[in-house]
């Protein structure tokens, strides 16, 4: 019975592959085709206004709110509903909201002015009354932001008050350089809305949000999609296109067939389908650093990693190029990452150690620990490709120098759980990543001695006191000294390898124009979707 | 009879007390934090530690399960702890997708396994008989959502003749356009209750043509069409009523994978991005709402038992 079923699938299995083969020699004429109209139309040059688009996201969109935002889809969405008071990109920042920005020169007081005339989507003014609120509400521990802890320093909040109806003052309780690059994720929200409200996180109003960038709320319907249409009043100039709609595409292989199809025509993929999408030339495939560092960490509360040179023969047992072919198929979607900060980051170097692939020096450095017939346990997301054929590659490698790893991939979540044990003794390795923004500040939360991210257990009181220094510290040239020291005592110490900077990829219908003015960014795909046009 | 349909529901109302513990048991021992999903490392740790206790998981789990059973007891599902809206508004809005798209497929596939089974037992081992064998045996072998993604593959990639997603044209409101974007999902559904049900039907029919009574019938020349018309169908309906109260479970379960291969905005895909969040209240809203189903769905195929073969007493 078992048998003749099996049977069956493989002969239908047969069947279809064949019938699928027919049809993709098909689908190879008809795009190229395709090609010829879009390269006549694609000379037009000037943008032209009208028309819409349809971005496929992976879920509904969770509070349409920014003091509550932390997911990609939200985050994502909110990009075009709420505007920043400024955007910085490497290491260039550019005003939204904001006019203007300054320090105090003890470096306390902060000051804002805003652009005049801005307005809210309902007509009202934008105000300094709106910052002063949007950063109370999240100051206020009842509304439960999930960003408080960014503007409290050492248990003391910041303080922001009104000058005038432009003009905002934040005054910190200790010097701080990593406030500036906090409130890069800072989008006021309207005060004349949530004025009064016990609880804005369940508040009604936030499914009619009011925001304030190119595109306003229009409809939502729930596990279908959300559509923005054009802010006339816009003061950084009307977007082009009438109407941007999110629609949800919960399966990523159906997303990819829909957005073959026509019915989508922007979404981040998977870099194993890159060739795939971008044979079919209908697309313009956007390939750009994500701002995130893949790495695998040594877990040193275990005893055995607890030994620099066993962790340092590990690196040298590692060919990184190799390491990276073998799991983003090609250096295209991932350069190899010498430093813990990633290259948009403030003060990131090269000048650190980086453990040329070397197996003489991996073994001698193991003889030298007195380290023989070392296992080893490894652990990572079942679901995540690139992170098995990691996991894989270093199992084989690791036997050259006669270390044997164990393989333990986990669910997503029990993986989240243990790595976020104090006390986790379950494996020595294990891989992560991370996407941190461009202030170096923000790493700290991965590698001081009591930070709940700290995976590797890594505890030293001279590096924390690095890292302290460096976030009070003002004077640029001593701030960079300090974060190169930061990176290169990870390196020496080897309690994190950094593998990869690693690369998003969007795929967008080339009907579309105007793709790099929209900036591609992290996380949210493009910055600025005012920009896009319909060719 | 009457009687019956009270007693019935009062012996479902302890079975779904026992669900709802076994359940709320089980997403708790489930490993992974529901906070964590949506923590992220430029969030503090006390910022984790007040989401935490603001939304009650801080507390022992008897205590949240206690809190949850007088929400809901009261009439509140509670909130979503992922989208921060009331768990009632989040399945009610999801309803009238699941409902259509499981009942049009439903009623296809008994308007499609009945005739073609019945002839098939009729006619057994003949070409046809065994052709839809095989198509059954398909039906029950292959994967839903390989096979919703090569119609996804034939009919809109290739074909362009249907869209391959979502329930309606972005903007567009006409009841064309939701059929047109239910026909996939639909097929998917309909294909593998088909599959199930066309097996029972047949081995009933074949059974049913051995007795006694359709030899008498044949005896004073009636014709083949005749008697599997006139007695067999009958006899046929009986267990089809029960496959369909067992088969509910599964029909949900199936609803619920063609929905996420589809981005059917139905119970399906909100209850598998509420298993990926764990987020515990909707979790437990849908499998309330699918017991209370399953246990309605039970009661109302005993009845119709009764009402189909009066001989089966309903009042003991």
């Amino acid at each position: 019975m078992k048998s003749k079923k099996m049977w069956l699938s493989m002969m239908l299995v047969l069947v279809i592959a064949i019938m699928t083969a027919c049809g993709s020699s098909g689908d190879g004429t008809s795009s190229s085709s395709n090609t010829g109209e879009n390269t006549a139309t694609t000379d037009n040059g000037q943008p032209k206004d009208g028309g819409s688009i349809i971005i496929a996201v992976q879920d509904d969109p969770k509070v349409m709110n920014p003091i509550y935002a932390g997911d990609r889809v939200t985050l994502t969405i909110d990009q075009s509903l709420y505007a920043p008071l400024f955007n910085v990109n490497d290491g260039k920042k550019t005003y939204v909201l904001a006019d203007s920005d300054s320090f105090s020169d003890d470096h306390l007081t902060y000051t804002l002015k805003l652009k005049d005339g801005l307005k809210w989507h309902d007509g009202q003014p934008l105000t300094a009354d709106d910052i002063v609120f949007t950063m109370d509400s999240i100051l206020d521990e009842k509304q439960h932001s999930s960003s408080r802890s960014q503007y409290v320093f050492d248990g003391k909040p910041v303080k922001v008050t009104k000058i005038d109806d432009l003009t905002v003052e934040f005054k910190l309780p200790e010097v701080s350089a990593a406030f500036e690059g906090a409130l890069v994720s800072f989008y006021p929200i309207p005060k004349h809305i949530f004025e009064g409200e016990a609880d804005i996180e369940k508040s009604d109003k936030n499914n009619n949000p009011i925001g304030s960038g190119p595109f306003k709320f229009k409809e939502y319907r729930p596990g279908e999609y959300v559509t923005l249409e054009r802010f006339d009043d816009y003061f950084a100039g009307k977007a082009h296109l009438d109407s941007v709609t999110y629609r949800v595409a919960k399966d990523p292989n159906a997303a990819n067939l829909a957005l073959q199809n026509g019915e989508i025509q922007m979404r981040m993929v998977d870099t194993q389908d890159y060739n795939k999408l971008n044979d079919t030339g209908k697309f313009n495939m956007l390939t750009y650093p994500e701002g995130r560092l893949q790495y695998m960490v040594f877990n040193l509360n275990v005893p055995s990693m607890q030994k620099k040179e066993v962790r340092q023969a590990i690196a040298y047992a590692l060919d990184k190029n190799e390491l990276i072919t073998a799991s983003y198929s090609s250096a295209d979607f991932a350069e190899p990452a010498p430093s813990i900060l990633t290259p948009d980051t403030l003060y990131q170097t090269d000048d650190v150690e980086k453990y040329d692939y070397n197996v003489e020096k991996a073994k001698q450095l193991l003889a030298d620990a007195g380290v023989s017939n070392l296992k080893l346990r490894l652990a990572y997301t079942n679901t995540n490709k690139p992170q098995t054929s990691q996991a894989l590659y270093i199992q084989q490698k690791l036997k050259d120098v006669g270390i044997e790893v164990e393989l333990l991939p986990m669910d997503g979540t029990a993986y989240g759980n243990r790595t976020l044990d104090m006390n986790n003794t379950d494996f020595e390795l294990s891989f992560g990543g991370y996407i941190m923004g461009y202030e170096p500040d923000a790493y700290k939360s991965l590698f001081l001695s009591d930070a709940a991210y700290n995976y590797s257990h890594y505890k030293n009181a001279d590096f924390d006191k690095l890292w302290n220094e460096a976030a009070v510290q003002i004077d640029e040239t001593k701030r960079g000294d300090l974060y190169k020291q930061i990176q290169q005592t990870v390196a020496n110490e080897m309690t994190v390898y950094p593998i990869a900077y690693t690369k998003a990829v969007v795929a967008v219908d080339n009907t579309y124009g105007g793709v790099e003015d929209a900036n591609p960014k992290p996380v949210v795909m493009l910055e600025d979707l005012s920009k896009l046009f319909k060719k | 009879m009457n009687n019956y349909i009270v007693r019935r529901i009062a012996q479902a109302i302890p079975l779904l007390f026992v669900i709802s513990i076994v359940s709320f048991t089980l997403i708790k021992l489930a490993p992974g934090d529901p906070v964590l999903s949506f923590v992220t490392p430029n969030m503090g740790a006390e910022d984790v530690e007040r989401i935490r206790q603001n939304l009650g998981l801080d507390q022992p789990m008897y205590v949240q399960y206690v809190v949850w059973l007088k929400n809901v007891l009261s009439g509140d599902l509670g909130y979503s702890l992922v989208n921060h809206r009331p768990v009632a508004e989040m399945i009610i809005e999801r309803l009238p997708a699941t409902f259509g798209l499981m009942g049009v497929s439903l009623l296809l596939s008994l308007l499609i396994s009945i005739p073609l089974s019945m002839i098939a037992g009729s006619r057994q081992n003949s070409l046809f008989d065994r052709g839809l064998s095989l198509i059954s045996y398909i039906g029950i072998s292959i994967p839903s959502f390989w096979f919703g993604m090569m119609l996804i593959y034939f009919f809109a990639v290739e074909l362009h003749w249907l869209p391959s997603m979502g329930m309606r044209t972005v903007g567009m409101d006409s009841a064309w356009d939701i059929i047109k974007h239910g026909i996939l999902p639909c097929t998917v559904l309909t294909f593998m209750n088909v599959s199930v049900y066309m097996r029972y039907i047949r081995s009933n029919t074949i059974s049913q043509l051995e007795e006694d009574y359709v030899q008498i019938q044949y005896a004073y020349g009636a014709t083949k069409g005749t008697v599997l018309l006139r007695h067999v169908l009958k006899n046929v309906l009986l267990p089809v009523i029960t496959i369909l109260g067992m088969s509910l479970p599964e029909l949900i379960a199936g609803a619920f994978i063609t929905e996420s291969v589809f981005s059917w905005p139905g119970m399906g895909s909100l209850g598998i991005s509420a298993v990926h969040g764990l987020d515990y209240p909707i979790i437990m809203g849908i499998t309330m709402m699918s017991s209370v189903l399953l246990v309605v769905g039970n009661l109302i195929a005993d009845i119709l038992y009764g009402v189909v073969d009066p001989r089966i007493k309903t009042t003991g």
